[in-house]
């Protein structure tokens, strides 16, 4: 009998994890640090922490899934690794369909693995219009690397490659336009092209298979289950979190207090000021800021099978207009996601979706200059708001024609588009009906899952949320390390820029408590 | 769940190979994300059903009930409420979103569209195994 092979990734340890649903009565624990949350800048955050030395306890509100569980049945991975099943909106006009990951590894756990760093244009604004020390090209080098090497960045072998990544590249050629090899955080990717859905060969190297099992390797700890509702305070001194054990259908169970003398918030840019301003911070920064870096989706159709589920996830993007603010890139995505984004009822949508093999789906993601927030709903949970300005459906539109356009080079015959009052394209010759149309944001389908600049970083307390290493202003004890700390819309895929913040962030902290790092054959085992 | 009934069979797909008689296993898979979803919209859910089904008045000025409809009017009416947004037309989204997500997953659909991602899974899973053996 054969036995087949399996990656190493199916056989991570994951040791000193308690599981949150099996906890039956209310606990009280200790920490020198807790990290809320165990996304890229949590996991990186709390990796950090236990290598100078610090007794770190992480805490997340999803559950671990391991990689070998990993399906493609959307329908499963969604309710089982996304928040609210994927159902979460930004309110506005339009609404922006958004999506986060609420599993241990967070959103890398669904993301589609790009590690942009972050464009030098938008560090050097940092550095220098907003007078944050240290955030130039230059300070971030040393740890954009070290991130890349946890990420383990490379590019898509070509043998990876499917059908639909030749046809974007013939695209681009026809236009001249340059492409970027995306560099991506994997491990011999094979193209199964699962990202969104948790990669099921172990390739991508996300937290949960990557920072996390490291910290607990290390002698950290991890509580799963866990949602963190309030911090704990003595003065304006944070000490510790308070929360509910919650099960897989958000209900809640027991109660746990965590006291730390440092707190880590890294829940992501929606819950992050959802909790700051639960805990009755109310600084005027917390929650504002937010941007969503919007992503319309265009869909070129083809004579040609295509086969867009067979080949890797973006091994390329076009970069050519992204100090324009306009990303372009393209995915396969599973029949049922896709249809949701085309248009139609019943057989109008039918018609569409029977030529789904021979569908290229391409991508613009703009920057966006509007600033949303983040609010309390009556419930006392955070919800977004933004309604994007006319600069940006300005851009929105140039980046749609522009997709159009590349789509119409590499080919297609028809272009599926993401406006109700314009829904397809016939011809190159029909692509200016895109920037002449009325800018009516209520017509266009967006949707994102890179938001940020909720407690952003500033020079001063009247600026941003927190200081220039992400330490909460008017606190002791408190800071924060996911994407609310960007200063301002990135305009590329955000994970390296949170990771390499988080490493950056980590560092000054532990430099103003006297703390370094450690190597790691200095690194302390705690039994769990 | 007679109205979420009668919201499937206006949205469904039809015609094109995908007469799939799965309107049954479309309403279980819309049904079993429910309880995944925030409390306040997992509550506010069934009111805005009703709302649905008593406001063909208000969107195109028909009276009567979306279950009373006929599949073709019960499709105007909700597309015109998509279009015209509001509470009503994020329902009608996020209803639509989950129609044509359970559709467009379920086996008999996938083997029509000639997509076998999950058999592709198990494949390139050994193969990787294969590609990182130390």
């Amino acid at each position: 009998m054969s036995v087949t092979a399996t990656p190493p990734e199916h056989h991570v340890a994951y040791p000193n994890v308690l599981v949150g649903t099996e906890l039956g009565t209310d606990r009280t624990l200790a920490a020198d640090a807790v990290v809320v949350g165990t996304g890229a800048g949590g996991a990186s955050a709390a990796a950090r922490l236990r290598a100078a030395g610090l007794d770190v306890l992480m805490v997340e509100e999803g559950g671990l899934h391991r990689t070998e569980t990993f399906t493609t049945d959307p329908t499963t991975m969604i309710q089982r690794l996304y928040r609210d099943a994927g159902t979460s909106m930004i309110f506005g006009t339009p609404p922006i369909l958004f999506a986060e990951g609420r599993c241990v590894g967070g959103s890398t756990v669904i993301n589609g693995g790009m590690s942009w760093r972050t464009p030098a244009r938008v560090l050097e604004h940092w550095e220098r219009t907003l007078q944050l020390e240290a955030t130039g090209p230059g300070a971030m080098e040393p740890y954009f690397e070290e991130a890349e090497r946890i990420l383990h960045v490379e590019p898509n072998q070509e043998d990876t490659w499917g059908r639909n990544t030749h046809l974007f590249l013939d695209g681009a050629r026809a236009l001249g336009w340059p492409v970027a090899q995306a560099p991506r955080n994997m491990r011999r990717c094979v193209g199964l092209n699962n990202c969104a859905l948790g990669c099921p060969t172990g390739a991508k190297q996300a937290m949960h298979v990557t920072q996390v099992p490291r910290a607990l390797a290390d002698g950290a700890a991890l509580v799963t289950h866990l949602r963190v509702d309030r911090l704990l305070w003595q003065g304006t001194r944070v000490v510790g979190v308070r929360g509910r054990i919650v099960d897989d259908l958000g209900r809640a169970r027991a109660r746990v207090r965590i006291h730390a003398p440092l707190v880590v918030l890294a829940a992501g840019a929606r819950h992050t000021p959802g909790i700051l301003k639960r805990s009755g911070l109310r600084a005027r920064a917390i929650g504002r800021g937010l941007h969503t870096h919007p992503n319309a989706k265009c869909v070129g159709i083809f004579d040609e099978r295509i086969d867009p589920w067979k080949g890797t996830h973006q091994a390329f993007h076009i970069h050519r207009f992204l100090d324009d603010g306009i990303l372009i890139g393209y995915a396969a995505v599973p029949p049922g996601l896709l249809a949701a984004a085309l248009p139609g009822f019943g057989a109008e949508n039918a018609e569409h979706m029977a030529l789904y093999n021979h569908m290229l789906t391409a991508a613009t993601l703009v920057e966006d200059e509007t600033e949303g927030r983040v609010r309390l709903g009556p419930d006392r949970q955070p919800f977004m708001q933004q309604t994007l300005g006319q600069a940006d459906v300005a851009r929105l539109h140039r980046g749609v024609a522009l997709t159009a356009e590349l789509l119409f080079a590499a080919g297609a015959r028809r272009v599926l588009l993401p406006f109700s009052d314009l829904p397809a394209l016939e011809n190159p010759g029909q692509i200016g009906r895109v920037t002449e149309r009325r800018p009516d944001r209520g017509t266009t389908e967006l949707m994102t899952v890179h938001i940020m600049g909720t407690a952003r970083m500033a020079a001063d307390a009247t600026r941003g949320a927190t200081d220039a290493s992400g330490a909460v202003y008017g606190t002791q004890g408190l800071v924060v390390a996911d994407a609310s700390v960007l200063p301002s819309s990135i305009g590329v895929n955000p994970q390296e820029t949170i990771i390499a913040m988080t490493l950056r962030n980590v560092d000054r902290w532990l430099a103003t408590r006297g703390l370094g790092r450690r190597g790691p054959q200095q690194a302390a085992t705690r039994e769990g | 769940m007679r109205i979420l009934r009668a919201a499937v069979a206006a949205i469904r797909p039809r015609g094109h190979g995908f007469d799939h008689p799965i309107d049954d296993a479309v309403l279980a898979g819309i049904e079993g994300f429910l309880p995944h979803l925030p409390p306040p919209m997992r509550l506010s859910f069934p009111l805005g059903l009703h709302l649905l089904e008593w406001a063909p008045a208000l969107v195109v000025r028909r009276w009567t009930r979306l279950t009373r409809m006929s599949e073709s009017d019960a499709r105007a009416y909700l597309e015109r409420a998509l279009i015209a947004g509001g509470p009503l037309g994020a329902l009608v989204l996020g209803v639509r979103t989950l129609v044509l997500l359970t559709f467009y997953q379920h086996p008999d659909v996938l083997r029509t569209l000639e997509v076998d991602w999950a058999g592709r899974r198990d494949a390139l899973v050994a193969r990787r195994a294969e590609l990182v053996k130390p």
